[in-house]
């Protein structure tokens, strides 16, 4: 059947398997590993394992600071935080709901910090901290930093000398957490607490005249 | 990996249909991927063979219906090259045998005049002339009468005689 003017075989090159196609190819056809058996059981087990250790997490006790104020501090700033995330849940006109404010929560109010030119007032509603029902005031800045002045039931809780300082006339005490500043004084058995964000050296000073702002024109008291 | 006899007599063709995959596909990864699809089928439908009969026809057998039920549809969309050449028009045969001057200047003309034949006469003519096959094994590889098969060879080959003169002006 050859023809002499194409004799392809002799003519066209041939191509050989590369090496390891053959190999590939058994590879290839070999029936897949049979399932272990023991492997359902054994993620049945891991997978209830995990949500018994998902559960138990949930019921250890939670690492809280000795330190009453600690505690109370870390208290506020999440407070405040629910707030800043939250938006203003209850915005109320003062002196209007002092009233329901003092129902709500035992903390009588002869004055408050309505605002004023720099810090607006947005909101005031009854909190729930530690234990104890309190009160807190919402204001924010020209620069929109939120400030928040929540007042407390603490008969116990001292103020530390060494964290004071001085602002005019008063001596609150200034603590930092998660990046919040926080002034915290006392009236009586009552404990005040101002918490924003402004933590830098130029805030800090402007979070101080925030603080003598609400300092002198709040005067809680408990009912 | 245990390799059964019928495995090993079936590799024994590896060669024979690596060559032809090349020839049909024009691409070497194409190619390999054609002849281990052809022997995953074959092995699959080992039971379908009949010993005594031909091993290789089978496997050719299979590999042709295999390449024209995957890889035919590829050749509507003639691929570019990177010189943006298509590709049928191309040798892009990879690692041919080590040739020099002339006669490797022939093959080339002639490995690009057999890419433009049409896949069934390529394939009848690779089959016949290059494989060695019989008529009878060439119409059973095509699934055709021996009749379809010689005509396929002479009019394969009478375009080759057209491509060449062509390529050789």
């Amino acid at each position: 059947m050859t023809d002499p003017e194409f004799d392809l075989s002799e003519q066209l090159p041939r191509y050989r398997a590369p090496a390891g196609l053959g190999a590939a190819i058994l590879r290839a056809a070999a029936p897949p590993p049979a399932p272990r058996w023991w492997w359902p059981a054994a993620l049945s087990a891991a997978a209830t394992a995990m949500v018994m250790a998902l559960l138990w997490i949930s019921v250890l006790p939670r690492v809280l600071p000795a330190d009453p104020l600690q505690r109370a501090i870390r208290a506020i700033v999440s407070e405040h935080t629910r707030s800043l995330i939250w938006g203003q849940a209850h915005p109320k006109v003062i002196p209007a709901s002092l009233p329901w404010l003092t129902q709500e929560t035992g903390i009588g109010l002869q004055r408050v910090f309505v605002g004023d030119s720099e810090l607006r007032f947005v909101a005031g509603e009854p909190i729930y901290l530690e234990g104890r029902r309190g009160v807190a005031f919402h204001y924010t800045d020209p620069d929109e930093h939120m400030v928040s002045h929540m007042v407390l039931p603490a008969p116990g809780l001292a103020v530390p000398e060494r964290s004071r300082v001085q602002i005019a006339r008063y001596r609150p005490a200034l603590s930092r957490s998660d990046g919040f500043a926080i002034l915290v004084w006392k009236h009586g058995d009552l404990a005040s607490f101002l918490v924003s964000d402004m933590v830098s050296e130029v805030d800090l000073e402007s979070f101080k005249g925030y603080f003598l702002r609400v300092r002198e024109a709040t005067e809680p008291y408990i009912e | 990996m245990a390799e059964t006899d019928f495995e090993r007599q079936t590799l024994e063709h590896l060669d024979a249909l690596f060559n032809l995959a090349v020839y049909l596909t024009r691409n070497p990864s194409q190619a390999q991927d054609l002849v281990q699809e052809t022997y995953l089928r074959a092995f699959r439908f080992a039971h379908r063979f009949e010993p005594g009969t031909n091993l290789r026809a089978w496997l050719f057998q299979i590999l042709r219906n295999t390449f024209f039920t995957f890889y035919r549809l590829r050749e509507r969309e003639p691929a570019l090259a990177e010189d943006g050449v298509p590709d049928w028009d191309t040798p892009v045969f990879h690692a041919a045998p080590e040739e020099t001057g002339a006669s490797m200047e022939a093959h080339t003309d002639l490995e690009r005049a057999l890419s433009r034949l049409p896949p069934e006469l390529r394939m009848v003519l690779l089959l016949a002339e290059v494989e060695g096959m019989s008529l009878e094994e060439v119409a059973r590889v095509m699934e055709c009468p021996v009749g379809t098969v010689k005509s396929r060879i002479f009019r394969g080959k009478e375009r080759l005689r057209e491509l060449l003169k062509d390529y050789r002006q």
